[in-house]
């Protein structure tokens, strides 16, 4: 299945959690998994997605659009490397973002006692 | 029983050696007169000693196999008049009379000799230690190799500006040279394998010589900005005997310690008129505070301005307990800022500037145009060619080149006198708004924190709060830092006091951390039983697991976390980079980065050097027991290791 790439600017990427609805191809979060591991998207997001200080940002549940997603990987906004076709299909991008999509809700610091502790 | 009658026989003969030279900060004595070598006793029957030497054609003098004292019982004067408790060392015959001299000469105190199984531990050591310290210790490493093995541990020293005093042997002068090894670990220039990251060193070629450069060694080390000194003890110069009338002439100068430089007063009466009419200044603390006080000045500056802090870490600058410490608004603070102080900075450039790593370089400004800097530091003091660890140039508005420790006090009342003669509305309220985004840092930290809170791998948050559920009942001191780990301890731990962190390598030569906590725990330990906890990669523990060997050894107790996430993660980010530049990708497991198959046991490693080893930990509800036991052993006074399977950051 065949996705049209939608040139967004950094403004509208910043703009994407917004979004609520999101378009793309139908992805197979199973897969996704899989990549999301192979092609090293956890080296720098967390193999739960969870993000980490000096390498990434958070991408459970991501809340971009799939376009600013799919942008995301072959036109990074800053440091992140470049993801082309050649190195991840359109396919795969949108089986990795039904993965990330279906990632469990982050717990309420509040309901984990350690987090609770009093700086 | 035999141990202490010869323990007492040479603290006798140590002391007779000893004349008390006035007024300095000296234990033993300039120019301690021992008294005569016994002489070699003269043999009236015959066969006489000569015609016996010339029978085996050697010169009558060569008869004479041993001496009461040497060359390098001198030497051990020398060292016991500086500041030293500690001597580190791996064992090398280029210093086997230095050695000697100090453990029974010198009794092995002040310096008490520790052995270290690798040259990178003894300096390396020696680097965590003076930043616990408050001064350095020295460390003795074997001709050529030994200084081989050094030079890293002497490199993240020299970038970090931390003081230690290096002791190499080196047989000079060839017709003394053993045929064979002592000829391949003999160097014309001794230094010259670490000249470039040395703050100054030297051949003395006499036993005065030693004495001047020793002591001058030790003050330039510790002369701000500091750094490691070298010094080259020649065998000859260890291993002659010393006679009576030779020591007579020596004298041992007396340490004394200088007042360190300050900032010129009308620079700091400008940089003060310009931080007080900024409205949005902002201070930067990189390699500052050296004490606590320096710790409390910082805080009283920020408060006269209602500055916030951007604490970089590399030493304990700023209470993350105060409101005014916005370490974690960096990039927005720098964004907004109109005026910035900082001190003693590491990379201003890269402060004030972004590169993007992608196929061509570019840099963006983070700040403002037209923000005024003002830099309070030492810098320029100690510059040398070819490393580039000064980094990139930038002309600040205001140059002090100064101690900033040291200037704070003026800068304070310079910002008074300006206060004082004007407005100061505009000050309080941004304290308002410090205050409004201060609160918001621990909620965000912890919303973070919960992400992964029960992922497998462990995430480095929850390693962190297990760990900070028993910590927070002790004394204790953090000697690592946490870029590797999202900077969890310094968003989620109070971090309030000069002595609970350290800051990193300096130079990033990875094998600092683990050497680096023993020598830190060292000097921990002497401060009064805080426990002490390293958090450590695995590819850096395994540059110097042994040194739980010579922790345990010696009874320096402390935890080490192995943060294991079965790679050298950051080289595994860099190959990943490079795949998707050249279009290619990484789908095979990554080849030459990855810690795995097999994967190590770390507990059974420590175990082996007796330390306590636990671990591997594999799912987050085995930390809290894990580390009670850890804890538990650090306070009965053992090193103790936890293996943690982590995520990779
Ligand atoms: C070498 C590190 C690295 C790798 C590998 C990496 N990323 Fe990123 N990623 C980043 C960084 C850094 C950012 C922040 C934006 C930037 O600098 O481009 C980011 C941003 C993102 C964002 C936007 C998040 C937001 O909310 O702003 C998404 C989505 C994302 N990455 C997904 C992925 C996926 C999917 C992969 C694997 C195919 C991947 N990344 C691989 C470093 C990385
Ligand atoms: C002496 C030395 N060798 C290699 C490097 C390159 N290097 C930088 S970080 C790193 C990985 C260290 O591994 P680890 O301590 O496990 O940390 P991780 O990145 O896995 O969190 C390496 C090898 C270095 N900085 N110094
Ligand atoms: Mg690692």
């Amino acid at each position: 299945m065949k996705h049209l790439i939608v040139a967004v600017t950094g403004v509208m990427l910043a703009a994407g959690p917004a979004w609520a609805q999101t378009s793309g191809p139908a992805g197979n979060a199973e897969n996704g998994k899989k990549l999301y591991a192979q092609v090293g998207c956890y080296q720098c997001h967390g193999l739960a997605g969870q993000g980490a200080r000096m390498t990434g940002p958070r991408v459970s549940r991501t809340e971009f659009p799939f376009d600013g997603f799919l942008y995301q990987l072959r036109h990074p906004a800053n440091q992140m490397p470049p993801y082309e076709a050649a190195v991840v299909s359109d396919q795969e991008a949108a089986d990795l973002y039904a993965y990330l999509r279906q990632m469990p809700a982050p717990r309420d610091p509040n309901g984990i006692p350690l987090l609770k502790t009093e700086r | 029983m035999a141990e202490s009658e010869s323990a007492a026989l040479h603290r006798r003969r140590f002391l007779k050696g000893m004349v008390v030279a006035g007024g300095a900060t000296v234990v033993a004595p300039a120019a301690a007169q021992a008294q005569a070598p016994e002489k070699p006793t003269g043999n009236t029957s015959p066969p006489t000693a000569a015609a016996r030497a010339s029978e085996r054609e050697h010169p009558p003098e060569a008869d004479r196999l041993t001496t009461e004292k040497t060359g390098s019982d001198f030497m051990v004067e020398v060292c016991k008049t500086l500041n030293l408790d500690y001597m580190a060392a791996c064992p090398g015959s280029t210093f086997r009379a230095l050695q000697e001299s100090f453990i029974n000469y010198g009794q092995n105190k002040r310096p008490e000799w520790l052995t270290c199984m690798h040259e990178e531990v003894s300096v390396g050591m020696a680097h965590g230690y003076a930043k616990v310290a408050g001064k350095p210790m020295a460390a003795m490493v074997h001709g050529t190799v030994g200084t081989q093995h050094a030079a890293m541990g002497i490199y993240n020293a020299f970038c970090d500006r931390v003081p230690i005093i290096i002791f190499t042997g080196n047989a000079g002068a060839l017709d003394e040279r053993r045929p064979g090894v002592e000829w391949v670990h003999s160097v014309q220039d001794a230094a010259s394998t670490v000249r470039d990251f040395v703050k100054w060193d030297d051949y003395p070629m006499s036993l005065q010589h030693f004495a001047e450069s020793t002591v001058r060694g030790y003050t330039l080390a510790c002369a701000q900005p500091p750094g490691p000194v070298f010094i080259t003890a020649d065998t000859k110069l260890q291993e002659e005997p010393l006679d009576e009338r030779e020591q007579r002439k020596l004298k041992i100068p007396l340490l004394v310690t200088a007042s360190q430089p300050a900032g010129d007063p009308n620079a700091l009466r400008e940089a003060a008129k310009m931080l007080v009419a900024a409205e949005a200044p902002v201070i930067i603390a990189d390699r500052y505070a050296r004490s606590q006080a320096a710790m409390d000045n910082l805080v009283r500056l920020a408060e006269l301005l209602q500055a916030p802090v951007i604490d970089n870490r590399s030493r304990m600058n700023m209470p993350n307990t105060h409101y005014l410490c916005q370490s974690e608004r960096a990039g927005g603070l720098i964004a907004q800022a109109d005026c910035i102080l900082s001190l003693e900075p590491v990379d201003l450039y890269g402060q004030l500037n972004v590169m993007r790593d992608q196929l061509e370089r570019t840099v963006s400004p983070k700040s403002k145009k037209g923000v005024k800097v003002i830099c309070i530091s030492t810098r320029d003091l100690l510059v040398h060619s070819n490393y580039q660890d000064f980094q990139r140039y930038v002309g600040a508005d205001i140059n002090i080149t100064a101690d900033a420790q040291t200037t704070l006090p003026s800068l304070i009342e310079a910002v008074q006198r300006e206060i004082a003669s004007g407005g100061k509305n505009a000050i309080a309220m941004r304290g308002e708004k410090m205050r409004e985004s201060y609160n918001g840092f621990a909620d965000r930290a912890r919303a973070e924190a919960a992400l992964a809170w029960d992922a497998t791998p462990i995430s480095s948050a929850r390693m962190y709060m297990e760990l900070w559920e028993h910590l927070r009942k002790e004394d204790w001191a953090l000697v690592s830092d946490s870029d590797f780990s999202s900077n969890w301890p310094h968003r989620l731990w109070p971090m309030e006091k000069h002595y609970r962190f350290i800051g990193g390598s300096g130079g990033y030569g990875v094998g600092y951390q683990p050497v680096a906590a023993l020598g830190a725990a060292l000097a921990h330990r002497d401060a009064g039983g805080r426990v002490v906890v390293s958090i450590t990669g695995d590819g850096e523990f395994n540059m110097a697991p042994h040194t739980l060997w010579t922790a345990a050894h010696h009874g320096i107790p402390y935890l080490t976390v192995i943060q294991n996430n079965r790679a050298y993660h950051q080289e595994v980010m860099h190959v990943q980079r490079m795949a998707n530049r050249h279009n290619r990708g990484l789908r095979n497991v990554p080849i030459g980065t990855m810690i795995d198959n097999p994967n190590i046991d770390y507990a059974r490693i420590a175990q082996g050097y007796g330390a306590v080893g636990i671990g591997p930990i594999n799912d987050p509800n085995d930390l809290s027991e894990a580390f009670r036991k850890g804890i538990a052993a650090v306070k009965a006074g053992q090193p103790a290791l936890i293996d943690v399977v982590m995520q990779p950051r």
